[in-house]
């Protein structure tokens, strides 16, 4: 189990055109991802979610909050003593290109965590060359096909399933998933999913599934949870499919309206919720932190910033004065 | 769907009619020279435009929808070269045959090119303004306040501040308003014919949204035929009203958007459509391709490039490759769809597969 | 996946698995062949360093003169004829290659280690190391390199090749580190370091198996491009005479045929100014010729068919 509380984390930006201000990344965020759970962070860019990802990979630090991981808080320790609980937690990069190192073989990059995990365990030597075959065949590819190739001889989908046996090497409990999908050619997106998903059942490993484009998030398991953040506070939260199917607050409603609609298969919602204008991060602080955006503020919204409660649902939380449900996603076509 | 024409009155729709070219591709062979040979990016591609339509060309990886969409520029680089075939568009001509300056004026003037948002297409040395200028001196614009103002009637169309804009350098902008920039530079010189290539991608999905919301407006108003070249079957499916699906340097399927989506024919579109995360209907109806698209090695020389995914395989997909099929609007290569079509005909029902109203039936071979 | 997949160019090789090492090496020499300059440049540097091993145990520790042919012209004899004394011009240079090499090899030893060290460190510890590092690397490269020398040689006679390597070492380590430092600060955001570290990994699989076969090639261009400037370096301190006479060097070699046979205005000394001149170019011309394989050598895409 691994459980967050109050997590923040502030960044001084260097130049562009905030030069010299504190942006905020993270503001507070609560979270908690159960053995072999699944959690999806969804938001448009710079809304904190890579930050949290890392954070939880244990590549970043934090300013305040705590991580908790299987009972034991993250900060009293020392950053050596904290390596082995982070390591139970493996980060899955966005870029399968980036991933890999291009100068050594598939072999080569499976063997070197696996030998040192040999000698952790008093393995004999040979069960390395067994496991990395094992975990290939696990994320579905064939061993005596990759181990002896370069990275740049693989496809992306290819490249993404041994960047996750890598990540198996060490038996994670969590793995984190930033944007891994993105750069995978359509067609072969959803296999991908799919091996997430099974890796969830089969092996009872966590997920932290971190994306832009809410639909995927359906597809990492039926039980799975989701958070809608926006500038590093999460705005709702809760089943995947109540909050796409009955989103109440009024930025997921306008993520979820942007989907674009496939016509002929789906029929726009009803309700698309349009932003009134766009992202600007030098905005204000103060009240609702999208209240600038949206459609339906009052003056509320202006003065005091709303925290997250529950409605009927408890399960399902919002950070907004006026939550209403809309219809907002698309409706399948009836052929 | 209703458009709005803000500020554009009616006149915007007769013009449609008048200036808005149409494009024929015939066979057109793109090869590229590598240590294994010339290897086809693009094997005999027909495709037929209409003029004042939309229409999207998706593909995934190595389908060969960048290299068409230079080919409509004449703008292939070496290693690549167009090996045969003809690209017309009304009111240019071949564009194959052209070169030089006739090239270089055709460009901007008739054809309207924006980069992917990803790639930083503007000078980040000069204003906005300064390279429209840059522009219209290029193409011996003789009158550049004139084009200003263009310029800046455009950007506010768009919905940004038209005079903070050009006068801004590329660092000023974010995502959303470079790649409005782009779609400005392309239009600005009263092109008809724009090609958009992966417009939204690294957007975010608001912003994606404005842009396609714009793409579509301005195609309307100003009555272009627009050509969206992406990767991304819903931004396609968002905007367009036709979509043209390419698969291993072939069009494999083209016909209206809604009906393609609705009732896709060719197996590779079915299998896509399956494929694709969608907020609407049942996870766990989704199924992945199995297998993965090709690259200009691994293309399987003769037959159907398509056949090592197919679902619906037989023994002439391994040697022929499936001819251009065209019934009304609907254009399929496919054996299987062919045969099912015959069938249905001769068993004197409608063809199931194919769109019946229009019993036109028209065949080209495909090289 | 019920595919057959298979790859362009490595179609027979399916499954097959070489060891890296020998797969590494034949990817050498496929690189070299690509491209005859390569195998040019190649040969040029065997033939040195055959000179620098062998050329001298082929002569008498000392060269024997011929007084009847002071400044002989070339003959089939005397190649590229005589010295002042007589001496052969081309033994001069074979044996000379030693000297000249053995500097090189000293350079570039030193500018690799110190040069890689330094830049790595830098790059991983940012923050105050980084800054103090590149402080004395920007000292380094501002050290006006030939004043120097010349100041140094009037205290020290360089007798060694390898006094005379440390010393250029010490003053060639700068670009590297630079470079060095550049790369890793790009790779260490890469995805795949930080995959190592997050796996535990130790830093001495990262800096050794991650970090440094990815900026083989830059370290290898910048240390070759040293040697270069080396090698010119220390022949021009013995052409300016500061350093003690020794007949069979380059430097010396040129020194005198400037200064004592004339060479630049009678021809009877133009071979003998121009065998040593030659022989530096063809020692340069080598390792750029080899140079330019670098990259494909370290990169296993490039490596390929």
């Amino acid at each position: 189990m691994i459980t967050g509380t109050g997590v923040t984390k502030t960044y001084r930006q260097r130049g562009g055109m905030l030069a010299g201000r504190d942006v905020p990344a993270l503001r507070g965020i609560d979270f908690a991802v159960p053995r072999g759970g699944a959690v999806s962070f969804i938001g448009e860019s710079g809304c904190g979610k890579t930050t949290l990802g890392r954070i939880v990979a244990g590549l970043e630090t934090y300013d305040s909050g705590e991580i908790v991981i299987d009972g034991t808080p993250m900060s009293p320790l020392s950053p050596k003593r904290r390596q082995p609980f982070f390591r139970r937690i493996q980060l899955i990069h966005q870029d399968p290109y980036s991933a890999l190192n291009p100068t050594r073989t598939i072999q080569q990059t499976l063997t070197a965590p696996l030998e040192l995990r040999a000698r952790h365990t008093k393995r004999p030597g040979s069960w390395v060359d067994d496991r990395a075959e094992e975990l290939l065949s696990l994320v579905g590819i064939d061993p005596g096909y990759v181990l002896g190739r370069y990275p740049h001889q693989l496809s992306g989908g290819m490249r993404q399933r041994v960047v996750i046996a890598r990540a198996l090497t060490v038996d994670p409990e969590m793995l984190v998933a930033d944007e891994s999908v993105s750069m995978i050619d359509v067609s072969m997106r959803l296999s991908i999913l799919a091996l997430l998903r099974d890796l969830r059942e089969r092996l009872d490993i966590g997920l932290l599934f971190i994306t832009h484009d809410i639909a995927t998030a359906r597809y990492i398991g039926d039980d799975s949870e989701l958070y809608v953040l926006y500038r590093g506070q999460v705005v709702e939260r809760g089943p995947t499919e109540t909050v796409i199917s009955a989103p109440v607050h009024p930025y997921t409603q306008s993520l979820l309206s942007a989907t674009p609609v496939l016509h002929g298969l789906e029929r726009p919602g009803e309700e698309r919720v349009v932003p009134t204008e766009a992202l600007d991060e030098r905005q204000g602080d103060s009240g609702c932190l999208f209240a600038r955006r949206c459609p339906f503020r009052t003056d509320r919204c202006d003065g005091e910033r709303p925290s997250l409660v529950h409605g009927l649902d408890v399960s399902h939380e919002h950070a907004c004065y006026h939550p209403r449900p809309r219809g907002v996603i698309p409706v399948e076509a009836v052929a | 769907m209703t458009i709005d024409l803000k500020g554009y009155g009616d006149d915007a729709s007769t013009a449609t009619l008048a200036r808005a070219p149409g494009v024929r591709v015939r066979d057109l062979t793109v090869v590229y020279r590598t240590p294994l040979g010339e290897l086809p990016a693009l094997g005999g591609v027909s495709l037929t435009i209409e003029p004042g339509t939309i229409t999207g060309i998706v593909g995934e990886s190595g389908s060969g929808k960048s290299t068409l969409a230079l080919s409509l520029l004449n703008a292939v680089q070496p290693p690549g070269r167009i090996a045969s075939g003809s690209v017309e568009i009304d009111g240019l001509g071949d564009v194959v045959g052209l070169a030089g300056e006739e090239l270089r004026r055709a460009r901007g003037r008739h054809l309207g090119y924006v980069f992917q948002a990803a790639q930083n297409s503007l000078n980040p040395l000069k204003t906005v303004g300064k390279q429209v200028l840059d522009l219209g001196r290029s193409h011996g614009v003789a009158d550049p306040r004139a084009l200003l103002r263009e310029a800046r009637a455009l950007l506010e169309r768009m919905g940004l501040d038209g005079g903070r804009v050009l006068d801004s350098h590329q660092h000023q902008l974010s995502g959303g308003m470079r790649q409005r920039v782009g779609i400005m530079l392309a239009l600005v010189l009263n092109a008809h014919l724009v090609i958009l290539d992966e417009p939204t991608t690294a957007l975010d999905m608001i912003t994606q949204s404005t842009i396609l919301r714009i793409v579509r407006e301005v195609h309307q108003e100003r009555g272009l035929t627009t050509l969206m070249v992406t990767h991304d079957i819903g931004v396609a499916a968002e905007v367009t009203d036709h979509l043209a699906v390419m698969y291993g340097g072939r069009v494999v399927e083209h016909g209206p958007t809604m009906r393609v989506l609705g009732a896709p024919s060719h197996p590779y579109t079915q299998g896509l459509i399956r494929a694709i995360p969608r907020l609407s209907g049942d996870p766990s109806e989704a199924r992945a391709l199995p297998g993965r698209p090709p690259t200009l090695g691994t293309l399987p020389v003769g037959g159907c490039v398509f056949r090592e995914r197919c679902p619906e395989r037989m023994a002439v997909c391994e040697t022929v490759d499936p001819p251009r099929v065209t019934h009304g609007e609907r254009t399929v290569a496919c054996h299987a769809v062919e045969q099912a079509h015959d069938r249905a005909e001769t068993a004197g029902y409608g063809p199931h597969r194919l769109d019946t109203a229009n019993h036109r039936t028209g065949r080209e071979e495909l090289t | 996946m019920t595919l057959t997949i298979s790859l362009p160019g490595r179609r027979d090789e399916r499954g097959g698995r070489v060891s890296p090492r020998r797969a590494f090496w034949r990817g050498v020499g496929r690189v070299l062949r690509r491209k005859r300059g390569r195998v040019v440049g190649v040969a040029i540097l065997a033939l040195f360093a055959a000179m620098a091993t062998v050329g001298p145990l082929l002569y008498p520790a000392n060269l024997p003169r011929d007084d009847n042919a002071l400044y002989a012209a070339p003959s089939l004899a005397h190649p590229f004829g005589t010295d002042f004394e007589g001496t052969d011009v081309l033994a001069l240079v074979v044996t000379g290659a030693r000297y000249v090499i053995l500097t090189g090899l000293a350079t570039a030893i030193i500018t690799v280690a110190l040069g890689t060290t330094l830049g790595l460190l830098a790059g991983l510890h940012r923050g105050r190391w980084d800054t103090v590092l590149m402080r004395i690397t920007d000292l380094q490269l501002t050290i006006p390199g030939l004043p120097l020398l010349l100041v140094l040689s009037t205290v020290w006679k360089f007798e060694s090749p390898l006094e005379m390597g440390l010393v250029l070492g010490l003053l060639g380590w700068g670009g590297v580190a630079r470079a060095v430092r550049s790369q890793t600060l790009s790779l260490r955001e890469r995805g795949f370091v930080e995959a190592a570290r997050g796996l535990g990994l130790s830093s001495t699989h990262i800096v050794g198996r991650e970090l440094l076969p990815s900026m083989a090639p830059y370290i290898a261009m910048n240390v070759l491009i040293a040697v270069t400037g080396a090698i010119y370096a220390q022949v021009g301190l013995f052409f300016l005479g500061v350093l003690p006479f020794e007949s069979n060097n380059w430097g010396v070699m040129l020194n005198l045929a400037v200064f004592g046979g004339g060479a630049l205005t009678t021809p009877a000394a133009l071979p003998y100014l121009l065998a040593p001149l030659l022989a530096i170019l063809l020692l340069t011309l080598g390792i750029v010729l080899v140079v330019d394989a670098m990259d494909e050598i370290f990169n296993p895409r490039l490596r390929e068919d």
